[in-house]
């Protein structure tokens, strides 16, 4: 029987990965369907508003990253015990989230060395402002929210490994508790699985 | 009953969205909004999470991000939407419109005035039209676009364009289904009643 679950993004990890991480978490099985440049421009005026990732399920369509990804955590129990934690979650992935295009736009779209040492000048600040405010908001246990693993982790984790593994080893090394959180994700059994066993993608970011 | 305390500038901005919710919730707050030029000296000694307004502080808890506390006080409301994939469909089409409200706010806050009148032409022709084109297809003919009652998706659409038609008129001309969605936004007792008493502010 088909996966009840059925995920279309690009090859690669940037804005599908989040909900990836979410089904490998909760060791729930869904497609993960990879497409090329031609394939999205064959499928995207298909799509709900021309964007991926989407999901589908149920016959219903969903797009928007974040909503795909916070969804998905509603439906396996990962987005927070209270509706209080859930806003906590949400705050964190919201004040996040603004790094993912800039990571990209300086590592992959970025050429002309002195843009790059700009743009990195300007990643470095907001880096350190978002990550700054997240460590002083963070739980001390491993968890950004509360006592166990919900998605801002996950979206935490994500975006802190393009940082470590592609911009800037070292970076969580100046924020303690952030550093916990993304040890306790890369130490979780299911995700070291899955990281280990993940396309290397047609990009990498 | 929980108390709840809403601090932001004396904007309608970004805490909008939640003064509307409260109010079709009809659930009181304390809507306290700080001018600009106090925020300067208030900032370092204000207790706010993430160093940034709004926050809203829930029986001592200070939850930031504008959009994480909408979302709490819309579940507070019973305007998220009835099922998980309901809920998902409202923060889809909520997310949607934010990209074209971020280009909105670019072109109001442009001071540059030939630079403004350029981006107001170019969102007014370019950006403006495919998206509304877009919603009209979301929306249902009962003028709501999740299920069969209000949500804050469509409390969201109407502030956006709340904001919107002060600078584009009539934009929603010929938009059937938009203009229900509006209506049963306005319609709502609570949003009425807010509609009328609100503070008048430039933004």
């Amino acid at each position: 029987m088909a996966p009840k679950y059925k995920l279309t993004y690009f090859d690669a990890r940037a804005r599908g990965e989040p909900t990836r991480l979410l089904f490998a978490a909760a060791g729930v099985e869904y497609e993960d369907v990879r497409l090329s440049r031609e394939e999205w421009e064959a499928l995207k005026p298909s799509t709900p508003m021309g964007v991926i990732p989407i999901l589908e399920v149920d016959g219903v369509t969903l797009c928007q990253s974040m909503s795909i990804a916070r969804f998905v955590a509603r439906e396996t129990g990962l987005d927070g015990k209270t509706r209080l934690e859930r806003a906590q979650a949400d705050a964190f992935v919201d004040e996040l989230e603004e790094l993912v295009p800039k990571l990209a736009g300086l590592l992959l779209f970025t050429t002309d060395e002195k843009e790059k040492e700009e743009k990195a000048k300007l990643l470095d600040q907001m880096i350190a402002e978002k990550f700054g405010r997240c460590e002083k908001l963070s739980g001390s246990e491993g968890h950004l929210v509360g006592n166990s693993l919900l998605w801002c982790d996950l979206v935490f984790y994500n975006i802190a490994y393009n940082i470590e593994e592609l911009y800037k080893a070292g970076t969580l090394q100046s924020y303690p508790k952030l550093a916990k959180v993304y040890d306790t994700v890369k130490a979780n059994p299911r995700i070291a699985k899955w990281v280990a066993e993940r396309p290397a993608g047609i990009v990498n970011i | 009953m929980p108390t709840y305390k809403l601090t932001c500038f004396n904007v309608r901005g970004r805490a909008e969205l939640i003064r509307l919710l409260f109010a079709a919730g009809e659930i009181p707050y304390e809507d306290v909004r700080i001018e600009w030029d106090k925020w300067p000296e208030l900032k370092p000694i204000s207790d706010t999470p993430m160093g940034q307004i709004p926050t809203l502080e829930v029986d001592g808890q200070v939850i930031c991000q504008s959009m994480a506390i909408a979302r709490f006080v819309a579940g507070k409301a019973g305007l998220l939407g009835k099922t998980n994939m309901d809920q998902a469909r409202a923060d889809m089409l909520l997310d949607g419109g934010m990209d074209v409200g971020k280009l909105f706010t670019e072109m109001v806050m442009e001071k540059d005035a030939s630079k403004k009148a350029e981006k107001k032409k170019e969102f007014g022709e370019k950006h403006l039209p495919p998206f509304l084109a877009l919603y009209e297809g979301f929306a249902g003919d009962n003028g709501h676009f999740v299920g069969d009652s209000l949500t804050w998706s469509d409390i969201g659409f109407f502030n956006m364009m709340d904001f919107i038609t002060a600078e584009y008129p009539g934009a929603l001309d010929g938009y059937c289904k938009l203009n229900k969605v509006i209506d049963n936004v306005k319609s709502n007792p609570g949003v009425a009643k807010w509609l009328k008493e609100r503070p008048v502010t430039n933004h």
